[in-house]
Formats: structure tokens, sequence, C-alpha cells
């Protein structure tokens, strides 16, 4: 077997096993460094097969894409929303429902707030819409909300938890503030702030998938 | 390729998304996503060598196969089907730009081109256990389209030559011998990139 006739042969038998081939790179150097290097590149193309990652806007657009085909259903990013058939009781339906009332409430009350020092009567208009918003925040169940969370999502449990920490200490000083002096403009302000990112931190539970 | 039939650990929490998919659930579709997106996205850029045309491609495969999600039925593996689609929307990329997906050239006959180059015969110039991943990823890049379609299917995603012979439409043994010559090149690219910093230092 010549040279020649043994790279013809690797077509075939790319290891250079059978016995033709053995009998030459026996006595060939030059061609049993062409296989070895041959099988070199062989084996570390392997290490190509998984060696990159898509940047996260690839995702992104898939999801995008997937959510506007109606391939993924909306009743799956509603994953907060009680089944009536569940074990959830009245309580569980009052979370959503209390968030939708709080969120429309803060989106009818925030653009008629007047600007800071505009006060009527000697009492801002805010306090009635801070009331309002209270009432709302009262159904909110924090307790019912990490429960889903952990049950859905439980990777995101602690960073619930430390958001809803963070924003209920933002409501408390708020009106502890308020409680100071009744027509803070900024303590009003500072108040339904606080409620609204409240709000949301439930609406990115109930309206978005557990990213 | 993946054995259809062989049963992978983790095989049962991947059936459970899949049909958490199918019932339209985001996170089963994202953790699918998760789990094979650094081998289609591989898969993509090293037959292509073009980040942005990647990750298009990797989005298309998997909106592709995410689309027909409801119909698979678990006869075949998961990774099988989600890679050959994705092999089959590069090769459909490549020939909507009129690349050559695989050489023209039937003959299995050896070329001048192909034979052992004096040149870059010295024994220190031996690949033997010395190529390094980001070596071997350039190399391919440069490879001629032809031949990097079948060494990337054959070499790193392991498919055999009857499946590649099906996949881009050629003969088997054209198949084999495109392998060999991006082999061939590829050694001669390596041993010439080793030559010239040899050279430099």
């Amino acid at each position: 077997m010549t040279c020649v006739e043994l790279q013809e042969s690797l077509i075939e038998n790319d290891s250079g096993g059978t016995a033709a081939q053995r009998a030459h790179l026996r006595d060939c150097p030059h061609c049993a460094g062409l296989v070895a290097d041959l099988l070199v590149i062989a084996c570390a193309a392997g290490e190509l097969r998984a060696a990159h990652e898509p940047g996260p806007h690839v995702w992104n657009s898939i999801e995008t894409s997937l959510r506007r085909e109606g391939i993924i259903k909306p009743f799956a990013r509603r994953s907060l929303l009680p089944s009536l058939t569940g074990s959830w009781s009245w309580t569980g339906w009052a979370l959503p429902a209390a968030a939708v009332v709080l969120i429309t409430i803060g989106i009818l009350v925030r653009p008629h707030a007047p600007p800071p020092g505009v006060v009527t009567g000697g009492v801002t208009s805010q306090p009635a819409s801070d009331a309002a918003l209270e009432a709302s925040v009262a159904g909110l169940n924090d307790n019912d909300l990490l429960a889903e969370v952990a049950e859905q999502a439980p990777a995101l449990q602690a960073q619930y938890t430390e958001n809803l920490r963070n924003v209920n200490d933002y409501i408390r000083d708020a009106k502890y503030s308020l409680d100071a002096n009744p027509n803070d403009e900024d303590a009003h302000r500072a108040l339904m702030d606080a409620y609204q990112e409240k709000a949301m931190l439930f609406e990115m539970a109930l309206d978005r998938s557990l990213p | 390729m993946t054995d259809p039939q062989q049963k992978q650990p983790g095989d049962a929490l991947e059936a459970g998304l899949i049909e958490k998919a199918k019932q339209g659930d985001a996170q089963a579709f994202q953790a699918l996503y998760d789990k094979h997106k650094r081998r289609v996205y591989s898969l993509c850029l090293r037959m292509t060598s073009n980040t942005a045309e990647a990750e298009d491609l990797t989005q298309e495969a998997f909106l592709q196969l995410y689309r027909k999600i409801g119909t698979f039925r678990g006869e075949s593996a998961f990774s099988t089907w989600l890679h050959r689609l994705s092999v089959n929307v590069v090769l459909m990329h490549l020939r909507k730009k009129s690349l050559p997906v695989v050489s023209l050239e039937e003959t299995t006959q050896v070329g001048e081109e192909d034979t052992p180059k004096k040149d870059f015969g010295a024994e220190d110039l031996a690949l033997a256990g010395s190529i390094d991943r980001l070596q071997l990823q350039k190399a391919v890049d440069d490879l001629p389209p032809g031949y990097r379609t079948i060494f990337v299917l054959h070499d790193v995603e392991g498919y055999e030559h009857n499946e590649i012979a099906t996949i881009v439409g050629c003969s088997i043994g054209n198949s084999k011998s495109q392998l060999h010559k991006a082999r061939m090149k590829l050694r001669d690219l390596l041993r010439m990139k080793r030559s010239e910093k040899a050279q430099k230092s």
C-alpha cells in the first residue's frame, strides 16, 4: 500500500485499523502522524457541541412570538389565579380582585392629584384616595402571595419576600409621616407611590409568568 | 446520534415539561429552551460562522419546535427531534443564501491537494494531543461551507453518514469523502497557524 492508497482507504476506514493500513502505518511515520492528527481532530470536535450561549434577547424574542401567536396560553401566565375546583377559598379570589381594584384606583386617582402645596379648604383632596387605596391594599394578603410563589416558583420566594418587606416598610414610613402632618403633600405622594408599588408587585405575579 | 430508545436521566422531568408546554405553560417553554439552547445555538454558529445569523436561526428552530410541540408523541427523543429540526432550519437558510450545503463533487478519489504536505511535515508540528477548542473552532470557521456542514454534522453533532446523506441529500460515499477532506483541510489549517505562530515567536 502506498501513501496515496492509504489516504484513499481512510475515507472508508478512518481509524487506520485494517490489516493493510496497519502494515503501512508501521513502516511510514509520516502517514502514522497523519492518521493520529485526523483522529485528534475528530475527537476534539465533540468539544464544540455546546460551546456557546445565545444572547438573552433570543429567548425574549421567542417568548414574544409565542405570546403573540397564542402558543403561550394566557391562563398559564396567570398562575396565581385560583381554580374554582382547587383548594382556594373565597379569600383566594379576593387577592387578585383586590389587586385589580387597587391598580384601577391608582390609575384613576394618580393623574388628578394636585401639585404640591395645593390645598382645598385646608385639607388636601388626597386622604380619600389614600383611604381607598389602603382599603384595597388591606385585601391583598402577603401570605397568600408568598405561598403561591413558593408553590409555583420556589426560587423566587426569597426575592418576593424581600420586595414585600421593603414595600411594606415604605408604606409604614409614609403613613407615619402622614400621621405627623396630614397636610404633607410629599407624604401623600409617597404613600400613593408605595401602594402602587405594592400593587405592581402583585400585578407582576398575577399577570406575568413568574420569571 | 442519541438512541431514541435509550432513556436518559432527566427524561421524566423533560416529559413533564413537554406536557406543560403543550398546555401553553410559559415556564415549561423556557425550561426546555434553557436545557437545549447551547447545543442548538452552537450548531447554528458552527454551520454559519456568524453570530447574528446563528441567533436568528436558533430563534427560528425553537419557534418551529414550539409550534409543533402539540404533535410530539415521544416516540423519539425530544433532543433528537429538536436537533434534526435545527439542522433543517440551518440547511434551509444556507440553501436560500445559495451556499453549497455539500460539494457537488461525488468522487471519492483523494486529490493532489489532499496528499500529505511535506512542508508541514516537521515532527514538532504534530497536532496530536494539542488542539484547543478555540483553535479548532477558528479552523472550522475557515472551512469551505460544504466541508464544514459535513464535518459539523458528523464529528461535532455525531450523525452517521447514512443520516447525513438523508438530511443533506447526498450519497453516503460523498459524505465520507467530504468528511475526510474536511479533516485534511482542518489539519492543514491548524498546522499552518501553528507554523505561523512558531515563526513569530
